[in-house]
Parts: structure tokens; C-alpha cells; sequence
């Protein structure tokens, strides 16, 4: 790793750990911090471009991890409570049918409440979430401006995770 | 109490809707303002929670997005090749034909965003569905959007605006980062390079109405290049003075005349750079015959001209041609 990044860790390292402990790290932030470093370090990366935005964009990474570990685990113990009491069938055949006619059936809404939203919102969507292509580029390939690429974002993903919340009740 | 579960309803709300708006700027590969999200999320330890549990709905949506958007699903013993099949963006684009002024029309990624190039020289009137009229001048690159003919873009070049006013759903053209609303409307925009120039001579334009939100009657105009945003006083005659077949200037640029008269009349034409600094206050008729067109223009400007094949050339002094 180059030494560069080691100065500007170090110089941001307090930013950091404020950034970790608002993010919710609590007590853990300095050791998270330190175990992020390291680990950085060890992948020797070579020059990094905008080594600020990339060391809080690792940092934000850890967190989401982190955060997606202890919901599985709550999920999973949930899972194991309501499975206990019940009875357990083994339709593995009937299943995997099911479960390819649902996901077709999703894939369709999810195109629809795309399609509804417009084909500018739609496109927009599309390459930022699918080919992540940046928002700046986006408003500039379509001639919008930055405040109007945001505001589709935010209108598609409002949909979709309306949509998504649906499918998570079903 | 009833209202406070209403408070706390409306709180969770909002923090629902700042989340997300933290969601889709954290995303952006750009984004830099980490300081500004810190400061949120120590705001209130909600906040990260409800980012966390958006930003996994999100990463979880994967999924379900499909790759194509019209691509159909293939049954997995589908006899078919399963080779490369070309797919569309919504449904195709038979689009082409509706745009006969166009002299070249390049299709974007969208079969609803259409492109419109003028020739220098070869100006160009687009009716749009709307009964709003853009006269595009010469060598003038522009969008439109098939499905909302009250917008347009302008990439490059110059264009006279007559729009149809509809307070409800205001005419709106995009140039560059920038939105110039009308509010019954002439107006008339030059986009070259990064320097954009508004000239209204009716009603009124609004410019950037969600930022800025300059108000632009009939008689002003709008300047914005390297040196920033300037706003002035212009004769609204001399707005698209270019339809009529004259320029109107009151202390311009020659370099700025000369790119005018290149695209008004697509000729090719070089300004020495001290001429190009020189400023220029009058009436210039143009002419479809270059050498009759400079015959009485350069000197006009006090500057001469000099035909180089088929370009010319525009340089200070009044002297013999060389």
C-alpha cells in the first residue's frame, strides 16, 4: 500500500471514527477501524484516485455488513422459533416450481412499476442502479440536471421498495 | 395520546424520506460529502438505522431487476439458439419518421429522446406537438422528448424559442446543468462551448427555477461562461435577430460575432485573435454570398476580411488585402 494512503488515514482517522461511531459502531468503532485498515493495507491496492470518498466508502461497507450479519441472525433464530412449534413438510420439488412461477410474476410487477414511472425515470434508474454509471454522467447524457437525475432516483426507488415490502408480506 | 402516535408516525416519515435521500446520493460512485452525512446520522441514532434497513431493501432488490427490460424470459428447454438475441429499449424505436426538418437524426439510448442537427448554414424550424416553435439556427444540435413536448434540450449551437404558454406545465429547455423555464414566451439561447447567452424579447424566462430562480422579462438577458453568471439589459429586437436575416449587437465580442456569422450563414470562418477581442455595436445584414456578406461587414466592423479557399478569414486593420 502506498504510503500516501497510510498519511491520509492517519490524518483521517478521527473523521473516521466519528464516522463509524455515527453510523452506530459504538464502542467498536476503533477496533472495526483499525480491522478495516489492515485489511485494506493487506490487499495493496497501488495509488487510489479519491483515497478520502474510498476509505469512508470501505468504512460505510463494514457497517452495512454488519448490519446485514445481525439481522440475518435475528432472522434465522426467528425462523428456527416458528419452525419448531409446526410441521415440517418437504416439498422440495413442488417448491422449486413455485418458487420460479413467483419469481417470474415479480420480475413482471417490477418491470411494470418501472414502466410506470416513465421511461426517463426508468432509464435513469437503470444505469445508475444496474450499470453504475455516476449521476453526473447520467444528467449529462440526458441533458437534465443533477436535481432531476436525484429526484427520478428517488421516485424509482420509492416504488420499488413498495413493491418489494408487498413481496415481503406475500 | 392520539396525536402524539400521529407526531411520532409523521417523524418516522421524514427520516424514512431523508434516508433514502442519503441512500441515493451515498450510492453515486462521486459522492464526497461524507462530513454532511455524518452530522445527519449523528443527528438522531434513527437515522442510521433507517438507512441500514433501506440500503439492504435495496442491495436485496437485485433479485428482482430485471437485466433487460424487455427482454422475455426464456423457458430454461427453450429449442431455441441460446445464442445472443437483440434486445430493445421499450419495445423499439419507430421514431425516425415523425422528425422530416431534421437534417441528420441521432437515436440515443431512448427510442423517445430524438436529436436534431443543422448544418452550419442550414437553419431549421421544429413544431413541436405542443404548437411550440423552435427555429433552430445553423450548425445547432438539439434533444426532444417524444413523450413530453414541453421540453427540449439544447446541446450546442443556437435557438429561437416561441413558446406556446401553458402556466400549469411551463415550457422547460435544459442547457448543460442549466433549466430556462418560459412564462409566455420569445426567447432565444446560444450554447457554445461552456458559455450560454439568453435573450428574451417576450414575455418572460425563469432560469434554473429550482436553484437560481432568475426572473427574466422581455428586454433582459442572461450570460453565463467562464467569467460566471451575468445578467443584462439587451434590445429585445435584436433577440433571434438571426431569423430576420440580421445580427444586432451592442458591444459583443468580435470572437463571439464571428461564431454567430459561422453558424447563420456556414461559412468557415477564423477570427485572429486580435481582432477577436475587439467589441462591436451595430447592425450587421448577412448575405447568403460570402464575399458580398464580408465586402460590407468587415469593414463595418472596422476589421478585414480575407477569403483562404473556402474559409475566411477576419483581421484587424482596414489596409489593402493581402
Amino acid at each position: 500500500m502506498a504510503d500516501g494512503l497510510s498519511a491520509i488515514f492517519l490524518a483521517h482517522r478521527p473523521a473516521l471514527l466519528r464516522f463509524l461511531r455515527a453510523r452506530g459502531a459504538g464502542d467498536d468503532a476503533e477496533d472495526l477501524l483499525q480491522d478495516m485498515w489492515m485489511k485494506l493495507e493487506a490487499k495493496d491496492l497501488g495509488p487510489v484516485a479519491d483515497p478520502v470518498p474510498y476509505l469512508y466508502r470501505a468504512a460505510n461497507n463494514l457497517m452495512l455488513d454488519r448490519y446485514r450479519s445481525a439481522t440475518r441472525r435475528e432472522r434465522r433464530e426467528q425462523d428456527w422459533s416458528e419452525n419448531a412449534g409446526g410441521v415440517m413438510a418437504d416439498p422440495v420439488e413442488a417448491t422449486a416450481i413455485d418458487e420460479r412461477m413467483i419469481f417470474n410474476q415479480r420480475l413482471e410487477q417490477v418491470r411494470a412499476v418501472l414502466r410506470a414511472l416513465g421511461p426517463r425515470v426508468e432509464l435513469v434508474f437503470r444505469r445508475f442502479r444496474l450499470e453504475g454509471v455516476g449521476q453526473k454522467l447520467i444528467a449529462e447524457e440526458l441533458g437534465v440536471s443533477l436535481t432531476t437525475v436525484e429526484k427520478d432516483l428517488q421516485k424509482a426507488y420509492r416504488a420499488l421498495l413498495a413493491l418489494k415490502q408487498k413481496f415481503d408480506t406475500e | 395520546m392520539l396525536r402524539k402516535g400521529q407526531n411520532e408516525n409523521r417523524a418516522g416519515a421524514m427520516i424514512d424520506k431523508e434516508a433514502l435521500d442519503w441512500l441515493v446520493r451515498t450510492r453515486d460512485p462521486d459522492f464526497t460529502d461524507w462530513d454532511g452525512f455524518t452530522l445527519w446520522l449523528e443527528a438522531d441514532p434513527a437515522h442510521g438505522a433507517a438507512y441500514d434497513a433501506l440500503m439492504v431493501a435495496d442491495s436485496e432488490l437485485d433479485s428482482w431487476l430485471p437485466a433487460e427490460p424487455v427482454a422475455m424470459p426464456v423457458a430454461a428447454n427453450d429449442a431455441g439458439p441460446r445464442g445472443w438475441r437483440p434486445l430493445r429499449w421499450i419495445g423499439g424505436g419507430a421514431v425516425a419518421a415523425a422528425l422530416v426538418a431534421a437534417v441528420s437524426i441521432g437515436m440515443f439510448t431512448r427510442s423517445d429522446i430524438y436529436s436534431v442537427t443543422t448544418r452550419p448554414g442550414e437553419p431549421r424550424t421544429i413544431a413541436l406537438d405542443d404548437g411550440t416553435r423552435v427555429e433552430l439556427n445553423g450548425g445547432t444540435t438539439m434533444r426532444f422528448d417524444r413523450n413530453n413536448p414541453r421540453s427540449a434540450a439544447l446541446d450546442a449551437g443556437e435557438a429561437a424559442f416561441t413558446v406556446r404558454h401553458d402556466a400549469a406545465d411551463p415550457f422547460r429547455v435544459t442547457v448543460g446543468d442549466d433549466v430556462f423555464e418560459d412564462a409566455g414566451t420569445v426567447f432565444n439561447i446560444v450554447h457554445v462551448d461552456n458559455a450560454t447567452q439568453i435573450g428574451v424579447s417576450e414575455g418572460k424566462v425563469v432560469y434554473n427555477p429550482d436553484a437560481e430562480a432568475i426572473q427574466l422579462p422581455a428586454g433582459r438577458g442572461l450570460a453565463e461562461d467562464a467569467q460566471g453568471l451575468r445578467v443584462m439589459a439587451i434590445a429585445p429586437e435584436a433577440v433571434a435577430s438571426w431569423r430576420q436575416g440580421r445580427l444586432i449587437y451592442a458591444n459583443a465580442a468580435v470572437a463571439q460575432i464571428g461564431q454567430d456569422i459561422g453558424r447563420s450563414l456556414g461559412v468557415q470562418l477564423t477570427v485572429a485573435p486580435g481582432a477577436g477581442a475587439q467589441r462591436f455595436t451595430g447592425t450587421i445584414r448577412l448575405d447568403r454570398d460570402p464575399a458580398r456578406f464580408f465586402a460590407e461587414a468587415a469593414p463595418l466592423m472596422g476589421l478585414t476580411a480575407v477569403r483562404q479557399g473556402d474559409a475566411w478569414l477576419l483581421k484587424e486593420g482596414d489596409g489593402p488585402q493581402s
